[in-house]
This record gives C-alpha cells, structure tokens and sequence, in this order.
C-alpha cells in the first residue's frame, strides 16, 4: 500500500501534500472560499451539506485529473451536523420538511457526490467508526486493483468542527 | 405583481441555495425546468413547502404542478389568486 497524495483539511488549515494552502476564511465559510478559488463550475456545490462539501473539495484538491477505482471513506459523526438542521425543519409548529436537507441525512451522500463529479464507477462506501485507524484494514481488503482508491476520514459534527483526511492509495 | 414576482425570486434564491444569484439573474418568464433555472425534482418540493410556508397554499393535485412551476410569472400569478397568507 502507497500513499501517493494526501490532503488535510481542518476549519482553520489546509495542507495538501504537505504544503499549506492559505485562505482568509475559516469553518464553513473556508470551504466555500476554496469552490469559488481552486472548482467554481459546478453550482451543485451550493445544495450540499457541509459533509459533503468538505468532502467533495478534499477530493477536488486531491484528484485534479487522477482518476480512482474507488472512494471509501468513513467517519465518527455519520451525518449528525445535517441530521440536526433537518431536525430543526420539523420540530415545533412551523413544521415544514426541508426536501433538500432531507436527501442528505446519511452520510453517505458524500462518496456519492465525489463519486459523480469525478466519474468513479467503483465501489462507493462510507463507514462508521470510532477512529480513523480501524479504515485501515478496509482499505487493504479493497486495494486489489491496478488503479488507485481515494480513502480516508471525512468528519463533520457542527458547520465550523469538521475535519478530513483523504489520499490517493496504490496498491504498490 | 411585479412586487411578488420580485419577492418570489429572493425566497427561491434563498430556498434553493443559488449563492452566487440575485433576483435580477432570474428571467420572470424562462422555464423553471430543464432549460432556464434547470431545477431538479428536489428543487421541485422545496418550491412546494415554500409555497406552503410563506404563502399557506397546500398543492393538493399534483398534476396542477406542471403549469404552476412553469415559470417565477405562472407561480407568482398562481400564488395571488389562492394565497391564504
């Protein structure tokens, strides 16, 4: 197993391949800062929850134009950061249902939203875990292919406590 | 009416998402779906609840939907003649 690239992003860092990427912003308003700079065409952005979207710019950053077999992530929170905002749509007296919030409530959605923009037929999964240490031996029993995977820890709890560890694997 | 059409564009501009859009980018009379705004069927129900919730107007034939989502004019001219609020 080779780790080829890798990106982290926390609410007030990111550092892809080692390099720090500067940015003015934080939180949930840093992630929108890096669509407008590094994606800008794909206004689809704009619908997804904050999972989704720290995921879908990690994978942005991460891939460029590398393609994967593959993109298996996992995390500790599942979808609790959009779970609670939908919640909020239907609690109370003012109750109406958010429709867009609704489809994001499993976590999920995001492998499925990287997986569209960059093409990836393979499997998509997301699992849930205590630590970002027990994806490792998911990650060696989907590894035998002659593309790479993405794979890593993609968490988000609240839209400004989130934090993502995505790579590009190889199996040699 | 120019002053619901008006209201109408800044509640689907908020209701759908559209970051980088102002009532302006929005033309009164293009297709909701498909071309113009190319709405899916997600962005179909939030403009249903959004009806619901800003102006108490319950869809209860769905076929109806097809001529009132038309445009921002065909929701605006159906939100007038049966708005509750």
């Amino acid at each position: 197993m080779r780790v080829s690239h890798e990106i982290e992003i926390t609410p007030a860092a990111v550092v892809l391949n080692g390099q720090p990427i500067a940015t003015n912003e934080q939180g949930e308003k840093m992630l929108v800062e890096l669509y407008r700079r590094y994606v800008k065409d794909y206004p689809k952005f704009f619908k997804m929850d904050t999972l989704s979207r720290l995921g879908f710019i990690a994978a942005e950053l991460l891939l460029q134009d590398q393609p994967v077999a593959a993109v298996i992530l996992a995390n500790r929170s599942a979808s609790i950061k959009n779970d609670t905002d939908y919640l909020a749509t239907i609690t109370g007296e003012n109750y109406y249902p958010s429709p867009a919030l609704f489809v994001y409530t499993l976590p999920n959605i995001v492998t499925g939203e990287i997986a569209i923009r960059h093409h990836i037929q393979g499997e998509t999964s997301c699992y849930i875990l205590e630590k970002p240490e027990q994806l490792e031996p998911i990650i060696l029993s989907q590894i035998n292919r002659q593309s790479p995977i993405l794979a890593g820890w993609c968490e988000c709890s609240g839209p400004n406590t989130f934090n993502a560890k995505l790579q590009i694997i190889w199996n040699n | 009416m120019e002053q619901l059409i008006e209201q109408l564009k800044t509640q689907i501009i908020e209701a759908l998402n559209f970051e980088d859009m102002t009532p302006a980018d929005i033309d009164t009379d293009a297709p909701l779906f498909g071309e113009g705004l190319g709405l899916d069927s997600i962005d179909a129900l939030e403009l249903i609840m959004l009806m619901d919730r800003e102006y108490g107007i319950k869809l209860a034939d769905p076929k109806a939907g097809k001529a009132i989502f038309q445009s921002v004019r065909t929701m605006a001219e159906y939100i007038q003649a049966n708005r509750t609020k």
